[in-house]
């Protein structure tokens, strides 16, 4: 079977980005969108290096990839860099609200490039551990010796700095206990369900209706439910639960990443076949034994795999709890739409994205390394 | 001698028709019995009852004098080895530590279950470096080997075995029935062995126990079983056809032989070799009639008239 000639679909919208659309913005202040900048009229003669450097990573990526990786850093690099450098001459002679801002064609060139990347990595074992580092060396270099300091959305950082840190912090915080709350509510369920049949069924269907209301409506629904609860109940009110803030934030996103733990727990307990668990009870072993020395080590794999599911679905989910008052990078993002201010919901979208990437990396390589037993 | 394990008016009723049906069988202590069948035949329930990993409808099995219902399972079974065909190992964990579950599971010191370990992995021939690696790089030999090293791993007095070399190519199964054999001879243990396969099941068997549709059909030595009287699905279970050659297999030339001269140019054999490698030099060589030796001198002749007994009555 012939596989998709991805890299070379890529590279058309890569150049379809660099070429086709608005590289840049030159805008009076950051709630307008301003005026298109060609990448001709931004980069000038560094047009040609990225685009060249983009069209030689294409034959070369399926033999070369260490080559093609480094041909498309090189590209992203000096597209990043150029752009840098483009903005403080066009700011020259305009008001101090003046931004230069990304054009479509900036992030639909950024977007392809990292699928890209991501794809000539793929055939090496080694290059896919290495590469997201030299990617993250890169960019933070660029970003720390001040070559991007210019483009609006560093000067929108640096006028948020402390409230994008602590809202980062938050966030973090606020997914780190939904999950802790998921676990603590559905890990024993996942087993009383791998148990009980009659409540595995009654459960799945539960847990599945959840995932069908939509979350914005979940988290909307659960403040006058809290309300309603607290007045019936003031002594909740006193133990700190609320109807608006952490309280209906925490508890919806729990109820999202219940199902792939649950789930995750039923599976993986079954995922010892029969006739081991069966030669263990043969050689006497307990059936608490046998759940811990056989179904549950059996079962990391999976366990560990929903698990990166539930937290990366937190942590993105986290971001409506800005609906609800939980504050948290979601606050940002709807502030910044509130301003139609597209800095803004970058500077507080961009954060949760990198966070969820990283931490579902971090997990991979955790699975990878625990099954030592298998192939 | 006593029975090690006694089934006594045993049915198991599974409730769809399969099951066991008025089993009574005596498994005497060093015994090494082989239950034969068919598939469905209700052998592997009948081993199970003995771990309880089945529970009878009706009956009582005794182990060492002792009706195992009134025994806690789980001690039971620890005093067991179990092997089984698919291996049942632990994917999860060594070779070493595979070998070591029952006694870790008996709380033995650790010097002692190293000891054990080594001592078994060179009883069962397994490379000392194999200790440290995972099932998934052994070969099926290798993890048969392993499984029958479990099994053994607490000394127990009765071991049960399903179809404990399913799994294997002919070579390598030829050679584990034969080590099999030798570890029964040494170790005195009382086996209970399911199989399907009628030429391990007469090769291993001192007591051979054949099952259709959960009863059984006939027990006895394989000699018994493979004379001539026997039940015709009987025969046809260990042989067919075939059944007077793999009878020959089991008789020495020893039993056979009588005294006097045997014709001149008469071709030799050792009187412990089998009947059916008496009678594969015959067809070889034309002759009706061997040279017995032992131990390099003549001690009798045997005819083609005397195979399987036929020449006394």
């Amino acid at each position: 079977m012939r596989t998709l000639p991805v890299q070379p679909v890529l590279a058309a919208l890569a150049l379809l980005g660099l070429l086709g659309f608005g590289w840049l913005a030159v805008a009076p202040n950051r709630l307008v969108s301003g005026t298109a900048l060609s990448s001709f009229a931004a980069l000038h003669f560094w047009v040609a290096a990225v685009a060249l450097l983009l069209v030689a990573a294409v034959p070369i990526s399926p033999r070369r990839p260490a080559l093609a990786c480094a041909a498309l850093l090189a590209a992203l690099g000096v597209a990043l860099w150029a752009s840098g450098a483009a903005a403080p001459p066009l700011l020259e002679g305009m008001p101090p609200a003046a931004r230069v801002m990304a054009g479509p064609g900036f992030w639909l060139f950024l977007l392809t490039l990292l699928l890209m990347l991501t794809e000539a990595a793929r055939p090496a074992a080694a290059l896919r551990r290495t590469m997201p580092l030299v990617l993250l060396a890169m960019l933070a270099a660029l970003w720390f010796g001040g070559a991007l300091d210019a483009l609006s959305l560093a000067v929108e950082y640096r006028a948020r700095a402390p409230q994008l840190q602590d809202a980062l912090l938050r966030h973090m915080l606020l997914s780190a206990a939904a999950l802790a709350l998921a676990l603590v509510l559905f890990v024993p369920l996942g087993w009383w369900g791998f148990r009980a049949s009659r409540a595995e069924a009654v459960l799945g269907t539960t847990l599945g209706l959840v995932q069908v209301v939509p979350a914005l409506a979940l988290f909307g629904a659960l403040m006058p439910l809290l309300g309603a609860l607290l007045r019936a109940v003031p002594g909740l009110r006193e133990a700190g639960l609320e109807t608006i803030g952490a309280t209906p934030a925490l508890i919806a996103t729990a109820l999202y990443a219940g199902l792939p733990l649950w789930r995750g727990i039923v599976v993986g307990l079954g995922a010892a076949p029969r006739d081991l668990v069966e030669a263990a009870e043969g050689m006497g072993m307990t059936s608490r034994r046998i759940d811990w020395e056989l179904r549950v080590p059996l079962g990391l794999p999976i366990f560990l795999a929903s698990l990166r599911v539930a937290t990366v679905q937190c942590i993105g989910l986290m971001t409506l709890g800005g609906l609800v008052g939980a504050g948290g990078l979601g606050a940002i993002v709807f502030e910044g739409m509130a301003q139609f201010a597209t800095d803004l919901i970058l500077l507080g979208a961009l954060p949760v994205i990198l966070l969820a990437l990283f931490v579902d990396g971090v997990l991979r390589l955790v699975e990878g390394r625990l099954a030592r037993w298998r192939q | 001698m006593a029975a090690m394990i006694r089934f006594a008016g045993i049915s198991v009723n599974f409730g769809d028709g399969a099951g066991l049906r008025d089993i009574d069988l005596d498994v005497p202590e060093g015994a090494l019995c082989v239950l034969v069948g068919t598939s469905g035949a209700g052998k592997s329930t009948l081993m199970r009852l003995v771990n309880r990993l089945v529970v009878p409808s009706a009956g009582t099995v005794t182990l060492a004098g002792k009706d195992i219902a009134t025994r806690d399972p789980v001690e039971l079974r620890r005093g067991i080895g179990y092997a089984i065909q698919s291996v049942g190992l632990f994917p999860h964990r060594t070779v070493a530590e595979n070998i070591a579950i029952i006694p870790a599971l008996l709380g033995w010191e650790k010097r002692r279950i190293t000891e054990r370990t080594d001592a078994l992995m060179t009883m069962l021939q397994l490379d000392p470096a194999l200790a440290g690696r995972y099932p998934h790089a052994l070969s099926g030999g290798q993890a048969q080997r392993v499984g029958l090293a479990r099994a053994l791993a607490a000394d127990p007095a009765v071991l049960l075995m399903d179809e404990p070399f399913g799994a294997v190519d002919p070579i390598v199964r030829r050679a584990l029935r034969r080590e099999l054999a030798a570890i029964h001879r040494e170790t005195g243990k009382t086996i209970l062995l399911v199989t399907h396969d009628a030429e391990e099941a007469l090769e291993l068997a001192t007591l051979l126990v054949v099952m259709r549709e959960g009863r059984i059909l006939a027990q006895g030595s394989p000699l018994e079983l493979t004379a001539m009287a026997a039940d015709p699905f009987v025969r046809e279970l260990l042989g067919g056809a075939g059944l007077p050659l793999r009878r020959l297999d089991l008789l020495h030339v020893r039993d056979a032989v009588r005294p006097g001269e045997p014709e001149a140019m008469a071709p030799e054999i050792d009187a412990d070799a089998s009947q059916l490698d008496a009678l594969r030099l015959m067809l070889e060589h034309g002759a009706t009639s061997l040279v017995v030796t032992e131990a390099g001198s003549a001690v009798g002749a045997l005819r083609f008239a005397d195979l399987d007994g036929r020449g006394r009555t």
